[in-house]
């Protein structure tokens, strides 16, 4: 298992990736400049960024014509990009299921869309209104069955994706989300889940200065926290209903998801002096460290125990959008993965539709499944000599069993047919001898 | 015990001394392998060779023996005395000596060392083939020589210099083999067959190669041939499943595959529902199959693929031959292919929702043609063939897995609708196992579709009668509803287990096998498994509706279970059948799900904690070792339910750069609440001292309503403390713990855009606060970063008293 982390800016650059147990700088994808939640790991296939033009503000005030969007797709091994999808409009927020079959992106246009597309075909399965205003952070549930996503609106709604599908539902208009929270007063940031399953808490952060905890199960607002500045990012402390919360002031916070006091109270510590935002956060379970990406281009991973830095890397002049953890496996045997990489033929990035074709074409009902990981190990057939030669000795020593014993039944019935088909020959001969003896005696007297 | 009398004077080490193994394999050689003069007297010391082989290793010439130059000559010259004795044997003329030369064999390609299979297995191989090919051998050398090469390609498949020669190896067999699959009719003998088959497909599937379509052939005519029986069926249908492997593997040849026989299905059908549905189904499916401009394939096993019109009227073989063809469409499924392949999801599912949309009335639409006694024959097969079409669901389920999304509303119409048609317990159980898969595939969003159905169906399932599989018992028993009527049920059953008659009654019912009773103790089983299942995944989500329910059924279920059976599982135990398996498994079940129910998240406290702990401690003590196992576990998880642990958080936030106006706001507050509890687990210790325990209840009621107006209350307290700056802070912070306190009190009641509107208000004019506010933190912060660098930072390992109590006070509770 290799652990790295992949980092992108939200200018003109660069994705940067080190490995997080040596710090040693691997390869880096260009050119990239993607907005705050734009860049996802797809699987471990490839990895995934919603770009922003430089003419966007332009753009924006002209209307959704002439403004499009495009997805960029890098293979882990390559650093140019792999394919250029192009879209109707920019997408803000992309994430993707664990398995990385599916992708979903959150419009930043005015009706803020979502749209979900196939990975293996580029399909889009589903394009929905969303919120009000650009969809700001999309993320899937623990089982991925669930979706929450973030608007600039403020508000947060949870969609069940099965219902999203349900065709009979959609036929009398969209099918509604799951839950609809619309206490946050400005743009929503950021969102995490922790691992609670159908119990699980949410959290957002705003930029109205507060992070708020949510139950999926009551779909309610818990608590509200009050932070002394806007929260760009959060992280979630997997095991401690603790979670990160990094501030537009350079510091990143500690937050109780159950604490009685409405105010967020502590630090774990802030990147530089010169207060340059907070802009990311990501959590890395493995070794447990917290991983934070500056205004100023610093990527610092913490020992939140310690509350020290371990690590810092520079990733250029501009702000950090986006800090990804990335678990690979690495295969000891180059030659093989190369195998079994070109057998498993097109783990090519698709290329996304830009919009919807009519229900039929979507459902043409062929899906493609890839291999389950680690399917490639040896198969082994089973001796059987051994079992054959026990089963044979078993068969000849149940003499006694059903079908010999109907066998010689059968036998016995027959054999005495036999025996009386035999007397009535012989019987027969006996007669026809004694006529032609007598026929003889007749004769010669 | 060694005979021969040149190691009588010999003396060993103990009973592990390699110089036994040379003299042990000869002494089997001389007492129990027959010879060319002997005839083959004792069959059943047979097993008795190949299993002191197996144990002792004797063919291994193992390379501990190395050292000893000696001892190794000896062990080698042993083996190949043994290994002549095996060749003669195989060339002999008499069958019996054949038979065994040749099973030997194949146990010594299993055995024997590298260098030795290495080097001979050539000759071995050939020495088999012969037999094989010989149309004057016997039938149960065929079957042996079958079996025998196929131990010998399997060792051949871990060489990895010899590819090339295996793969030559494995071709000389496919020919022969499938012109004895067409000539012989013995089933011993195509077992076998297919056996070696699968083998050589599995490990080389490169030897089938241009014989590919003729292996194809001759299955499919064994599949659609009438005379196969349904256990042979199922072994070719699964050979067929592998086939695509050999055809270069790749993802065409199985689509190919995959196509052909949901053609070939879809035909027969079309063929079988004439008159039960209406005809453009069958029409629109095979278009789905073929589409225009598509050339169709050819139709399974060739040109002219079994189609034989003979077989047409037999209701019966046409539901065995789909049934085969759509366990084979399961295999391919869930057979793990190495490669991507591309699943037709949407013809699969349609195949299985026209399946189950039969149920053999006839149509009001459709024309009667059919006449009474084709119904009958219709109806008779139908369960079969519904079973193997739910089957064929659950492995396309398993095989698409996440991918299924698309298509999961469609399934759970389709499941949810079933489940309300079914009655046979077999469908059901199926049906619950799919439920079961998709809960556990698609998680909490599939919770939110299925629960009700399965609350529904299982209440019912297990409700109407008793667990247990005693009929004259669980018959008499009254229908359980509530607390009272139960326990009258279980003392009526205790009472069951004393009276001679009843117990005589029910120790009848028990002793027959395959009793119809069976049956619903499956189910039950089933119905289990899909509430645990439910509850794991989606427990919190039924809070408001199903959630009451399932504890109370899942309570009772496993109440009846083991109250008063406990014993009786002792006192069958002697009886060597099924059903006191069925009891553990039943009690095993109803514990796990009660467990399950126990410890899903849900808004109140447990309603039968109380039960459950009594009846897993009791549940301890039983001598059947997997209940009294599970109860511990069970007792164990229980534990943190009866004392809630807000452990400390390892080393994280202390004391170290705390605003000082937070301190003494959790220093107050942990002064009003008790008062005690110094170290380690804040919470659990302030419960042990804690002379009346509050419930999780309580502490839950009073974390939602009265812990904020405590808490403005010391927040007011702390504002006359506090200093001039802090004061800022607390008044904000006084203002929006108001806040957040109504919005949460009573959020429906509250409007929503009143709240808002009121906290915007707020925000305008603390923006000035708020600054003063920031400057205070910052200063703060840098206080304690000078204060770290000097290295006065708390202790981190002994977690401070605030920091506790702040984390962990009110904590967990929710979450």
């Amino acid at each position: 298992m290799e652990i790295s982390i992949v980092a992108s800016s939200s200018i003109e650059g660069e994705i940067g990736s080190w490995d997080l147990k040596t710090g040693k700088a691997l390869l880096k994808f260009k050119p990239c400049a993607s907005p705050a939640h734009g860049l996802t790991a797809v699987g471990d296939k490839f990895l995934a960024a919603s770009q922003l033009r430089k003419d966007r503000n332009a753009s924006d005030s002209s209307g959704s014509g002439s403004n499009s969007g495009s997805i960029f797709f890098w293979s882990w091994n390559k650093p140019q990009v792999e394919v250029r999808s192009f879209l109707l409009e920019p997408i803000l927020a992309l994430a993707a299921n664990s398995e990385g079959t599916y992708i979903v992106g959150g419009s930043g246009g005015k009706p803020g869309y979502i749209y979900l597309w196939e990975v293996a075909t580029g399909k889009l399965l589903k394009k929905w209104h969303g919120h009000y205003r650009s969809v700001t952070c999309l993320v899937f549930s623990g089982d991925d069955s669930l979706l929450v996503s973030g608007s600039e609106d403020g508000s947060i709604k949870v969609w069940s994706l099965i219902r999203l599908f349900d065709d009979l539902q959609s036929q009398q208009g969209n099918a509604p989300p799951e839950h609809y929270f619309t206490e946050h007063t400005m743009s929503v940031t950021d969102i995490v889940m922790d691992y609670g399953g159908c119990n699980a808490l949410i959290v957002s952060a705003s930029e109205d200065r507060t992070c708020k905890v949510w139950s999926l199960a009551k779909g309610k607002l818990l608590r509200s926290i009050v932070f002394p500045s806007a929260i760009n990012a959060l992280a979630l402390d997997p095991c401690g209903s603790v979670f990160y919360a990094g501030g537009r002031d350079s510091k990143i916070y500690i937050g109780a998801m159950n604490a009685t006091s409405d105010h967020c109270t502590k630090v774990l510590g802030s990147i530089s002096e010169e207060s340059k935002a907070i802009t990311c956060l990501a959590y890395c379970a493995e070794g447990n460290h917290l991983i934070s990406g500056s205004e100023d281009g610093k990527i610092c991973v913490w020992d939140p125990k310690t509350r020290h830095p371990v690590r810092t890397f520079d990733h250029g002049k501009g702000p950090v959008s986006n800090i990804q953890v990335v678990r690979k496996t690495i295969v000891t045997n180059l030659n093989k993965t190369l195998s079994s990489w070109k057998r498993n033929g097109a783990s090519l990035p698709p290329f996304l539709e830009k919009s919807k074709k009519s229900d039929e074409d979507i459902m043409d009902g062929i899906v493609t499944v890839e291999p389950p990981p680690f399917s490639d190990v040896p198969v082994y057939a089973r001796y059987l000599s051994a079992n054959l030669i026990n089963e044979q000795v078993r068969e000849l020593q149940q003499q006694g069993s059903a079908a010999t014993e109907i066998e010689m039944e059968r036998l016995k019935l027959e054999y005495k047919k036999s025996l009386q088909m035999n007397d009535q020959w012989e019987k027969n001969y006996e007669n026809l001898l004694k006529v032609v003896m007598e026929e003889q005696n007749g004769a010669s007297n | 015990m060694f005979t021969s009398p040149m190691a009588s004077f010999e003396r060993f080490d103990d009973m592990c001394d390699p110089k036994l193994e040379p003299k042990k394999l000869r002494n089997l050689l001389s007492e129990y392998v027959p010879n060319e003069k002997q005839p083959v007297t004792n069959f059943l010391s047979l097993s008795e060779v190949v299993s002191t082989i197996a144990t002792h290793k004797l063919l291994s010439e193992s390379p501990m023996a190395s050292t000893e130059q000696k001892l190794q000559t000896k062990s080698k010259s042993a083996v190949d005395d043994w290994v002549d004795r095996l060749l003669t044997l195989i060339s002999s003329d008499m069958p019996d000596k054949c038979w065994v030369g040749i099973c030997l064999m194949g146990v010594t390609c299993q055995e024997c060392s590298s260098d030795r299979f290495f080097t001979s297995y050539s000759v071995w191989f050939n020495s088999l083939l012969s037999h094989i090919k010989n149309p004057e051998s016997s039938r149960i050398v065929r079957v042996a020589s079958c079996t025998s090469i196929s131990d010998l390609l399997t060792r051949l498949s871990r060489f990895s210099n010899t590819k090339k020669d295996a793969v030559s190896h494995a071709a000389k067999v496919i020919l022969p083999i499938i012109k004895l699959l067409d000539e012989d009719p013995s089933e011993a003998l195509w077992e076998s067959i297919v056996h070696l088959l699968t083998t050589v497909v599995i490990l080389f599937p490169a030897a089938f190669h241009s014989n590919y379509d003729k292996v194809e052939a001759a299955i499919a005519s064994k599949i659609f041939s009438a005379k196969t029986s349904s256990n042979m069926l199922k072994k070719f249908a699964h050979f067929l499943a592998l086939l695509p492997k050999a055809n270069k593997g790749d993802e065409g040849s199985w689509s190919l595959m995959m196509q052909k026989l949901l053609i070939s299905i879809n035909v027969h059908l079309n063929n079988f529902f004439q008159g039960l549905e209406e005809e453009t189904k069958g029409k629109k499916a095979l278009q789905r199959l073929t589409p225009p401009g598509k050339d169709s394939p050819l139709p399974l096993g060739g040109q002219n693929g079994g189609l034989d019109d003979a077989s047409w009227n037999s209701e019966q073989l046409i539901v065995t031959r789909v049934s085969a063809l759509m366990f084979c469409c399961s295999t391919m499924l869930t057979s793990s292919s190495r490669s991507k392949v591309n699943i037709p999801v949407g013809s699969l599912l349609s195949l299985v929702e026209r399946v189950l949309a039969v149920n053999g009335s006839l149509p009001r639409a459709v024309s009667p043609f059919m006449t009474g006694i084709q119904q009958e024959l219709v109806c008779a097969e139908l369960p079969t063939l519904h079973s193997s079409a739910l089957e064929l669901l659950l492995a396309t389920i398993k095989s698409i897995r996440s991918q299924l999304l698309p298509y999961a509303a469609s399934v759970v119409r389709l499941v949810s609708s079933y489940f309300r048609k079914c009655s046979l317990p077999e469908l059901k159980i199926k049906l619950y196992s799919i439920t079961t898969t998709l809960l556990k595939s698609m998680g909490v969003g599939m919770a939110m579709q299925l629960a009700q159905e399965v609350v529904n169906n299982a209440s019912v399932d297990l409700g109407t009668t008793t667990v247990e599989g005693f009929d004259a018992v669980s018959s008499k028993t009254p229908l359980l509803t509530k607390g009272v009527v139960l326990q009258a049920g279980s003392k009526k059953r205790k009472h069951s287990t004393k009276s001679g008659a009843e117990a005589e009654n029910s120790a009848f019912e028990v002793g027959l096998p395959h009793n119809h009773s069976n049956s619903p103790i499956s189910l039950k089983l089933a119905a289990l498994e899909a509430l645990e299942t439910l509850l794991n995944i989606g427990g919190a989500l039924g809070s408001d509706s199903w959630r009451e329910r399932v504890d109370t059924l899942v309570m009772t279920t496993a109440t009846n279970a083991c109250v008063g059976r406990w014993a009786s599982a002792a006192t069958y135990g002697c009886l060597p059948n099924v059903s006191c398996t069925d009891q553990v498994e039943i009690q095993l079940a109803a514990l796990r799900a009660f467990l399950a129910s126990l410890v899903s998240p849900s808004r109140v406290r447990p309603k039968f904690l109380a039960e459950g702990l009594e009846l897993f401690r009791t549940g301890k003590f039983q001598a059947e070792m997997k209940v009294a196992g599970f109860c511990a576990h069970a007792l164990m998880t229980l534990e943190v339910v009866i004392h809630p642990r807000a452990l400390p958080l390892d080393g994280l936030p202390s004391l170290g750069e705390r605003f000082p106006e937070s301190t003494s706001l959790a220093s107050q507050k942990h002064n009003n609440l008790n008062g005690i509890a110094h170290s380690g687990d804040g919470l659990y210790n302030r419960w042990l001292s804690n002379a009346d325990p509050p419930s999780i209840n309580e502490i839950q009621r009073s974390l939602d309503t009265t812990l904020p107006l405590q808490e403005t209350k010391r927040l007011k307290l702390g504002n006359d403390l506090a200093t001039s700056v802090e004061d800022h802070t607390d008044m904000v912070a006084s203002e929006n713990v108001q806040e957040a306190h109504v919005s949460e009190k009573d959020p429906e009641s509250t409007e929503e855009t009143q709240g808002h509107g009121s906290e915007k208000d707020n925000m305008v004019p603390k923006e000035g606060e708020d600054l003063a506010v920031k400057d205070s933190l910052m200063e703060e912060a840098a206080i304690g970063k000078k204060r770290d660098s000097l290295g006065e930072s708390d202790d981190d390992s002994v977690p401070s008293l605030q920091a506790d109590d702040f984390l962990s006070s009110d904590s967990d509770i929710e979450s």
